[in-house]
């Protein structure tokens, strides 16, 4: 499958220059690279700038509502273990609306892999403030002389924390380390988490290309991925220096792995007809 | 010759009152009789009364009566609250710590009382203490004991059943000795088949399995958990999953993703769950995603009362979430309904490609009744029109959501070749692209607008042409109608037999499917009668409002309860006596 097979005839409404465009080509560069099958793959959207993504992406998707794309996702790869899921959405989406799923699904390792395009602002809703915004950011809903008062969600420090069993950093101003993260998450089995920094160019006048062109730093190669503690140590840092890569790769089984009753194949497959229940009336007579 | 018998098992939570009536309802029903039996309990873990009633009569029952032949109790509490039910001629048990107040008793009541709260600690002395309260109740009752030592036989390892029949038998001599057995007079004979004995959401849970669902995924909340706990717990036989969701708001998208992947699924929840879900209803709506969800109501509004029962999310459930669409929304009225239409509750999210919302309440979701096995034979599985690799190779460029006259298009399944699409939660046009987010659709965003709503529409004429929606019951015109829907079928049934057998002819219209509303067939049975009579749970007659919404008739007799408890037959009667006056 190429990486032109993937796009539809829909042309992206995003603003000239947002971060978006380089997802959407890392997106389809990943797909590209791991020839994955999109007649079995399933993007999972939010709402938001961001979860658009679906739309000019052509496999399956689903385009949920705002902050469900992970319990969609769930359902979905409960339904069919065999299908590639992938959810996709905001900063505000996944951290606001979406925080309790990402805090579960994250613990359940189930095999989704959930691309965030962290642009530490509201893009769709044109400017307020997000879960990840700096402090002192001067939003719609925090205007000056204050600003924002709260202290940012990290969400590397968090997947790590949770239980996602793969964790990376991208920045969508270098496609190609993005669209190889992009396809290590997918490969990985297990929840693999990418935040990915993504500029607005509309409403974040802070997190701009020049601003994370001077501090994104590649993770050493030395770091080791399956040493949950370093990663930690790695995921605290933000600030001159912000660190993009791996920052941890767990084998674990999934949450499906431990479902018996996943082992005869996908619950799609499953035949609807010639189910005999007498034996629950006979427990009931 | 009294037709029905009912024994109220009363005594704090923890000391299995409602095993106790349990076992009374499945020996009468493994001896050809019927037993219907009501628990309420408070919303508490420790203490607190719990009272187990139970009905029992030799033609199946559907509803309960306050009044009661027979009152065994373990506490002071369940003493004080039931005085006034016990019956003249009736018994009382209770344990010998208690003090009775004969002047509160009806004319003729034996009292009878002996040790029956076991000596020691824990829980199995509590347990134990309801075999002796049951050997109690068959000296004093007739009940036969040896039908109930056959049950407690199946249902207890060797060494405990054998401490439990030898405090059974205990109990039943010192009884014996003390006082002589009023005949039981209900014949025993075997059963010409066997029978269940089982409650709403048991049923609704088996009418899901049996219709091949595969998912369920839930958050608990009384008194819609137990067809979880049921599918939790018997689904893994079946292939079925299921998933406890972190809230109520992951469990429904949850739903709506297994349904997307092409898995039949169900939820189940109470008032405050599905009120959680209702953003969600639409995306299942708009995204035409088969849903099932079951809503067991409880007292609201809020938290309302967990463990009570109402009729008062009608006008909710109809109207939950933002915008227009077409929902289907059924309310069972007793347990081979609950079966049934859960059965056909998958057929219909599937042909139809929208929600299903099974609306039910606490008295029917927790009311156990004796119930025949359900028929099996002749339930087909009719999934529509799902696209194969075949017919999709055949109809390119694939169009998800193309307009048809009855408002349903094919629908591909993920990892079907050429069924690739999107499912979204925006207005959108037939191939699923978003109506004002995309340049090219800026142009006709009216029409496709129009077109798109106008599809969730086009499916209500084959709806409401496909379905029985209503049901009437006894003679074809009488001199008053009742108009009920749910669980107060089974109360109003037997209110219509009482006024038979009291020189009155009343008959029953049942509104099954609420949504889409059958306002024809509505109309046409209204339009017969001479005299009305709406009875619903509720304060505001949620169903009246709809039927005068649909038809323009205005229903004046009303009898609605909502006190949190059920409808009994006999205060039916006097309503229908009072409005024939
Ligand atoms: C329940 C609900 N609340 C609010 C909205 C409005 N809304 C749409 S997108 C959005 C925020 C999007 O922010 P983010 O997820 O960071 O995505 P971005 O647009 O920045 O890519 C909000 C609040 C909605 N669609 N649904
Ligand atoms: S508002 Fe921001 S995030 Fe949204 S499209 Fe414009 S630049 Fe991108």
């Amino acid at each position: 499958m190429s990486a032109h097979d993937a796009n539809l005839a829909y042309v992206p409404t995003w603003c000239p220059g947002c971060g978006n465009f380089g997802i959407f080509n890392a997106l389809k560069k990943a797909f590209a690279a791991l020839e994955l099958d999109l007649e079995q793959t399933v993007l999972v959207n939010g709402i938001g700038c961001s979860s658009k993504i679906g739309q000019y992406i052509n496999c399956y998707r689903i385009e949920t509502l705002h902050g469900r794309s992970l319990p969609v996702a769930t359902g979905v790869k409960l339904a069919n273990h065999g299908l590639t899921v992938i959810a996709e959405g905001g900063d505000g989406d996944g951290m606001g609306l979406g925080m309790g799923h990402f805090v579960h699904t994250a613990r359940r390792n189930l095999d989704i892999s959930y691309f965030i395009h962290n642009n530490q602002v509201y893009g769709l809703t044109k400017g307020q403030t997000s879960p990840t915004s700096e402090p002192g950011m001067f939003t719609k809903f925090t205007p000056p002389p204050v600003g924002n008062v709260e202290r940012p969600v990290n969400i590397v420090d968090m997947a790590i924390s949770l239980g996602a069993s793969f964790v990376a950093r991208a920045y969508t101003g270098n496609m190609d380390h993005l669209a190889d993260m992009m396809a290590q998450a997918i490969r990985h089995r297990g929840f693999a988490v990418v935040d990915i920094l993504q500029p607005c160019v509309s409403f974040n006048a802070v997190n701009t290309y020049a601003w994370y062109q001077q501090r994104v730093r590649s993770i050493p190669s030395s770091h080791d991925p399956s040493d949950r503690e370093k990663a930690k140590a790695l995921a605290g840092l933000w600030g001159d220096e912000i660190p993009v890569g791996v920052f941890l790769r767990e084998k674990r089984p999934t949450f499906a792995d431990s479902l018996p009753q996943l082992t005869d194949g996908p619950l799609t497959a499953q035949p609807l007809t010639g189910i005999d229940i007498s034996e629950l009336m006979e427990d009931l007579a | 010759m009294k037709s029905d018998f009912s024994c109220l098992f009363a005594g704090e939570a923890g000391y299995g009152v409602m095993s106790a009536g349990s076992t009374v309802a499945k020996a009468a029903g493994r001896n050809n009789l019927w037993a219907f039996v009501v628990n309420e309990y408070p919303s508490l873990i420790k203490g607190g009364l719990n009272t187990c009633l139970v009905r029992l009569a030799a033609a199946p029952l559907q509803a309960h009566e306050e009044a009661i032949d027979c009152l065994a109790v373990l506490s002071q509490e369940g003493l004080e609250q039931n005085y006034s039910r016990l019956q003249p001629g009736g018994c009382l048990i209770a344990d010998v710590s208690l003090a009775v107040d004969s002047s509160r008793l009806a004319e003729g009541v034996r009292v009878y009382q002996q040790p029956l709260l076991q000596k020691g600690s824990g829980d199995v002395a509590k347990i134990m203490s309801n075999s002796a309260m049951l050997g109690a109740f068959c000296a004093v009752s007739g009940f036969p004991v040896d039908l109930i030592e056959a049950v407690l036989a199946g249902e207890f390892k060797p060494e405990v059943f054998e401490k439990n029949r030898l405090l059974l038998r205990a109990a039943y001599e010192t009884a014996s000795q003390q006082t002589a057995a009023a005949a039981f007079s209900l014949p025993f004979a075997p059963p010409p088949a066997k029978r269940m004995l089982l409650n709403g959401n048991d049923a609704i849970a088996m009418g899901a399995l049996q219709a091949g669902c595969k998912f369920s995924a839930g958050y608990p909340m009384t008194p819609g958990s137990s067809v979880l706990t049921y599918l939790a717990d018997n689904g893994p036989a079946f292939g079925l999953v299921f998933k406890q969701a972190e809230d109520e708001i992951a469990a429904i998208n949850m739903l709506i993703g297994a349904g997307f992947a092409g898995v039949r699924a169900i939820g189940s929840t109470s008032g405050g769950g599905f009120a959680l879900m209702a953003e969600a209803l639409g995306f299942a709506a708009l995204a035409e995603v088969p849903l099932v969800m079951v809503n067991a109501q409880r007292g609201g509004p809020s938290t309302g009362q967990p463990t009570r029962t109402a009729q008062a999310d009608l006008a909710f459930v109809l109207n939950a979430s933002q915008g227009e669409f077409l929902r289907i929304v059924v309310a069972p009225g007793d347990i081979e309904e609950c079966f049934q239409e859960t059965f056909r509750a998958f057929n219909l999210a599937e042909k139809y490609q929208l929600p299903v919302i099974i609306l039910t309440d606490k008295y029917l979701a927790d009311s156990a009744a004796t119930h025949p096995f359900f028929q099996t034979e002749g339930l087909a599985v009719e999934r529509g029109k799902l696209a194969d690799a075949a017919w999709l190779a055949a109809h390119q460029p694939y169009k998800r959501y193309e307009f048809t006259p009855d408002g349903v298009s094919a629908r591909a399944l993920p990892g079907t070749g050429g069924g690739r699409h999107i499912a979204t939660s925006y207005t959108h046009g037939e191939d699923g692209f978003y109506s004002s987010g995309n340049r090219e659709y800026a142009g006709c965003e009216p029409e496709v607008t129009v077109r798109a709503l106008d599809k969730l529409f086009a499916k209500e004429p084959p709806i409401l042409e496909e379905l029985e929606a209503v049901r009437l019951y006894g003679p074809e015109t009488a001199d008053l109608t009742m108009v009920v829907w749910g669980s107060t079928k089974g109360a109003a049934l037997e209110a219509m037999e009482l006024a038979k057998g009291a020189g009155i002819s009343v008959n029953v219209l049942q509104v099954l499917y609420l949504s889409p509303f059958p306002a024809a067939a509505v109309a046409e049975i209204l339009g017969r009668s001479t005299q009305t009579l709406l009875v619903e749970g509720n304060k505001t007659a949620q169903l009246g409002g709809l039927v005068r919404m649909h038809t323009g008739i205005h229903l004046a007799n009303r009898y609605l309860k909502y006190d949190s408890r059920a409808f009994t037959p006999s205060q039916i009667l006097l309503k229908i006596k009072e409005v024939l006056a």
